[in-house]
């Protein structure tokens, strides 16, 4: 998590401009305006770490039938990823949380698979961020 | 107890110190940034168990907890905090989900202070914090406050009460609990609470809580309680009705306080105002009041009212005599006595004195103590005079057995001045005044006995007694002075001696004598007047021996109560010790009516006065009645023949007839005998002729200052141009042979 790029430069690919919300990534960047922190690099780096911790625990508790393991997870990620402006992700994990809790399941699979899906677009959309320019 | 001033709510620390607990990192750093952004000291743990761990031995001022953690929830995490101890009223902020209701309900559940929906926008949390801190500040000083308060009340006996109209008795703080001696938890019944009130309060009170309920107001009162211990407490209880917002009364809310203390003290404190502190009777102040109060009665019921002043006789000489802790003994049996000749009440009712019709003035009746030895009994009630004199006989009669102070019996006699309301004056100061007079004049007609005022009593008794404290002053203001009259040996024409005679100089006019030494006499002031005397004739003695070799001797008058004394000689010595002359430039004059009265406890003193060489002449001879028995065997030097002999010589034949016997029970005694009041050459040339050599009169000096006197001697006597100077020489009467017995270097002085 050291430090790797200036993030104010714009070399943001078009995919991470669409997958991650503009105005979420400038408020974080407000919270360290001159970058001394590195501020957004460790956030995005604290996401990726976090991402990919709950999605092997996503994929435990989907093999085990684990519903709560399943609900931990969405809620956990729902924050996270509204954190850093991954806005369609963090609804997924919404609509998922909420379908756990009131046990109305049916199409809880292909919510998980599109969950997924997008968790796995973020990471590629945070990813260049969090390299040095070259 | 200090005060310190209570911080403001708002008055935060600088850095509030926050523990954050979230298991989702990306959260947990990013709420850390912005808070630490936002002036925050932030601690982060990612699950319950660390932020119970941090907690442990570390106090933070607020706890931000997500409430969806695995393992230890934030639900499970706040509860578990809140048992430790001190973080009771520690503000915990939950952190929930939007859609998250049931948490919600929850985080209260578990002792969370408050919730935060999350949310990106960081300055909503700080606010949300900064809030929740200055709400726990305002809250941890209002517990301050409550328990300082509550220590307060504890200290004052304080405690307050709620009553509410239907809903039972009275309800009670801790604290007002404990003014009646009940434990917390306690619900004393009203009726309960009544009967400590004693009896005879108990319905008073009731009708004044009953009408200042009937009339909603404010209810304050002091109500005596007996405690279940038994205790007698005074209670003071004070309530302010409350109101609906109809305006009808629905209860009372206010204090108790056990006042027992201030009242114990407040009752000292008029006590000691209102009573004399010695004899516990009223005094000058209470008697007053009382007296006051008597007058009021007596003007609106129409009857008289009689003030005595007893003033005890000779007081000073016991005082004097036996000490002040005696005099102090005796002031207080002689109050004993006193209280029992009236119907003395030692408290007045104030209340009961304001009922009309009553002979509630009888309460006002009293002996107190005006001061020293000062009494006043007030009779609020007299039929007339005579009802008050019985009173003063009564007084009287009680003073007559004897008093025993240590060992010894004293005899205590009293004067009694009456003045009588209205007739003797129309307030306190006139009727006090009056009896003064009353008083005075008993005292100047023999004491032990007692007065109605007149009115042709005013003021001798005033101005005997201002005149009295003035002597008593005199010496210390240096106004008395000694004017000398010489003794003059006429044959040698030359002065032989000089007699002391004492003047005081008041308000720069000379008081003769005869004004002041009786007064002196009565009231014992003679005695430190005569000591004065004896010493300033010394030091005269030693000035005139310093300036013109005097070596005779200065005659000083003393009265025969001096005589008694056993330290006179002693007291003579110390003075011609002081001034450095011998002793026999002293010589003391006693009249010879004062000597016959009181010979038994004169001789002895003569005898010593004798033995160290002060000689004694008696004054005024031939007007006493002389036992010639004694005269022979008394250790004196001198006989003076009186001036009414001296003044009729030439005149009458039986005046010479006096003169020759004197003179020659004189010689045959060996006596010197000195004639007084001699004013013309007549006289000194029958006296010559008969045989009295020394003579004191107008003819040669009156009574002069010291100085006039040396004047006198340089001008006079010396040049030898005064008109009996040559007479009494050229005369063919031979100086008659002289026995002597004791020193008569006096007649061969030379005047230098």
């Amino acid at each position: 998590m050291g430090a790797r790029a200036r993030l104010d430069c714009p070399s943001v690919s078009d995919a991470s401009v669409t997958i991650l919300d503009a105005d979420a990534l400038q408020r974080l960047r407000d919270l360290d305006p001159k970058g001394k922190n590195h501020l957004l690099e460790r956030v995005l780096a604290a996401f990726e770490t976090s991402a990919v911790r709950l999605s092997r625990q996503l994929v435990e508790a989907r093999r085990g039938n684990h519903m709560d393991g399943v609900r931990l997870v969405a809620h956990t990620l729902k924050s996270s990823s509204a954190s850093i402006g991954a806005l369609a992700l963090s609804r997924l994990c919404a609509e998922i949380e909420a379908q756990v809790r009131t046990g109305a399941l049916s199409g809880i699979d292909d919510r998980l698979d599109a969950m997924d899906r997008e968790l796995r677009a973020v990471l590629q959309a945070v990813s260049p961020l969090l390299k040095p320019p070259q | 107890m200090t005060l310190r001033a209570v911080p403001f709510a708002d008055d935060l620390p600088e850095r509030p110190r926050v523990l954050l607990v979230d298991d989702d990192e990306v959260n947990l750093l990013l709420t850390s940034v912005a808070l630490r952004d936002q002036g925050f000291d932030v601690t982060e743990a990612s699950n319950g168990e660390k932020a119970i761990r941090v907690l442990a031995d570390w106090l933070p001022d607020i706890v931000v907890l997500d409430a969806v953690m695995p393992g230890l929830d934030g639900f499970e995490t706040c509860r578990e905090l809140r048992v430790l101890p001190g973080f009771e009223s520690l503000p915990v902020l939950m952190l929930t989900g939007l859609d998250d209701d049931a948490s919600i309900a929850r985080a209260y559940e578990a002792g969370a202070t408050d919730f935060f929906v999350k949310s990106p926008q960081w300055s909503l949390l700080s606010g949300r914090l900064r809030y929740l801190l200055r709400a726990s500040r305002t809250r941890v000083e209002l517990e301050r406050s409550k328990s300082r308060l509550a220590r307060a009340q504890d200290l004052a006996r304080m405690g307050s009460f709620d009553w509410r109209r239907g809903q039972g008795g009275p309800v009670f703080s801790i604290e007002g609990l404990r003014v009646f001696g009940f434990s917390p938890g306690d619900h004393p019944a009203f009726r309960t609470l009544l009967r400590m009130v004693p009896d005879e309060e108990r319905s008073a009170f009731l009708e004044l809580t009953h009408s200042a309920m009937e009339r909603s107001t404010v209810l304050a009162t002091d109500v005596h309680a007996r405690l279940q211990d038994a205790r007698q407490r005074i209670v003071h209880i004070e309530a302010e009705p409350e109101f609906n917002e109809h305006g009808n009364l629905i209860g009372y809310t206010g204090i108790v306080q056990d006042v027992t203390d201030r009242r114990l003290a407040e009752d000292r404190i008029r006590h000691l105002a209102n009573f004399d502190t010695l004899t516990g009777l009223p005094n000058r102040r209470q008697l007053i009041w009382r007296a006051e109060k008597a007058l009021e009665h007596g003007r609106r019921l129409g009857h008289q009212v009689a003030l005595l002043l007893i003033d005890l006789d000779r007081f000073k000489v016991i005082n004097d005599t036996l000490g002040h802790g005696a005099g102090d003994e005796l002031l207080i049996e002689v109050s004993r006595r006193l209280r029992s000749c009236v119907r003395h009440s030692d408290q007045v009712l104030e209340s009961s004195l304001e009922s009309v019709g009553v002979r509630s003035h009888r309460t006002l009746e009293a002996v107190g103590r005006l001061g020293g030895d000062e009494f006043v009994a007030l009779l609020p009630e007299v039929i007339d005079e005579a009802d008050a004199e019985r009173v003063a006989a009564r007084i009287l009669e009680v003073m007559r057995k004897p008093i025993t102070i240590g060992m010894q019996e004293c005899f205590v006699t009293a004067s009694v001045g009456i003045a009588i309301f209205p007739r003797d004056g129309a307030n306190v100061a006139d009727l006090l005044r009056n009896s003064d007079i009353a008083m005075y004049a008993v005292k100047s007609a023999g004491r032990n006995s007692s007065s109605l005022y007149r009115p042709t009593l005013a003021g001798v008794g005033r101005e005997k007694l201002e005149l009295e404290s003035a002597l008593h002053k005199a010496i210390e203001r240096n106004e008395l002075v000694l004017h000398y009259q010489p003794k003059i040996d006429v044959r040698g024409a030359k002065m032989v001696g000089a007699e002391a005679l004492m003047r005081w100089r008041r308000h720069g006019v000379l008081v003769a004598p005869g004004d002041f030494i009786p007064l002196a006499e009565e009231t014992g002031l003679i005695i430190p007047l005569s000591e004065w005397a004896i010493r300033e004739a010394a030091r005269q003695a030693r000035i005139w021996q310093d300036n013109f070799g005097f070596a005779d001797s200065i005659a000083v008058n003393l009265p025969n109560r001096l005589f008694e004394r056993t330290d006179l000689v002693e007291y003579i010595h110390n003075a011609v010790t002081t001034y450095g002359v011998p002793h026999h430039m002293i010589e003391l004059e006693i009249t010879e009516t004062g000597l016959m009265k009181d010979l038994q406890n004169v001789i002895p003193s003569l005898h010593r006065l004798n033995e160290i060489g002060v000689e004694i002449s008696i004054d005024d001879f031939g007007t006493g009645y002389s036992s010639l028995a004694y005269l022979t065997t008394l250790p004196i030097s001198e006989l003076k023949i009186d001036r009414s002999f001296v003044r009729d010589l030439g005149m009458t034949p039986q005046s010479s007839a006096v003169v020759t016997a004197i003179i020659a029970l004189a010689r045959s005694l060996g006596l010197r005998v000195i004639a007084e009041g001699v004013e013309n050459l007549r006289q000194m040339e029958v006296l010559h002729r008969l045989g009295c050599g020394i003579m004191q009169g107008f003819l040669f000096s009156k009574p002069q200052a010291p100085e006039d006197i040396e004047r006198w001697l340089q001008q006079t006597v010396l040049p030898k141009k005064a008109p009996w100077i040559g007479q009494a020489s050229a005369g063919d009467v031979p100086e008659p042979p002289r026995a002597t017995r004791g020193r008569d270097s006096r007649l061969t002085t030379p005047l230098g």
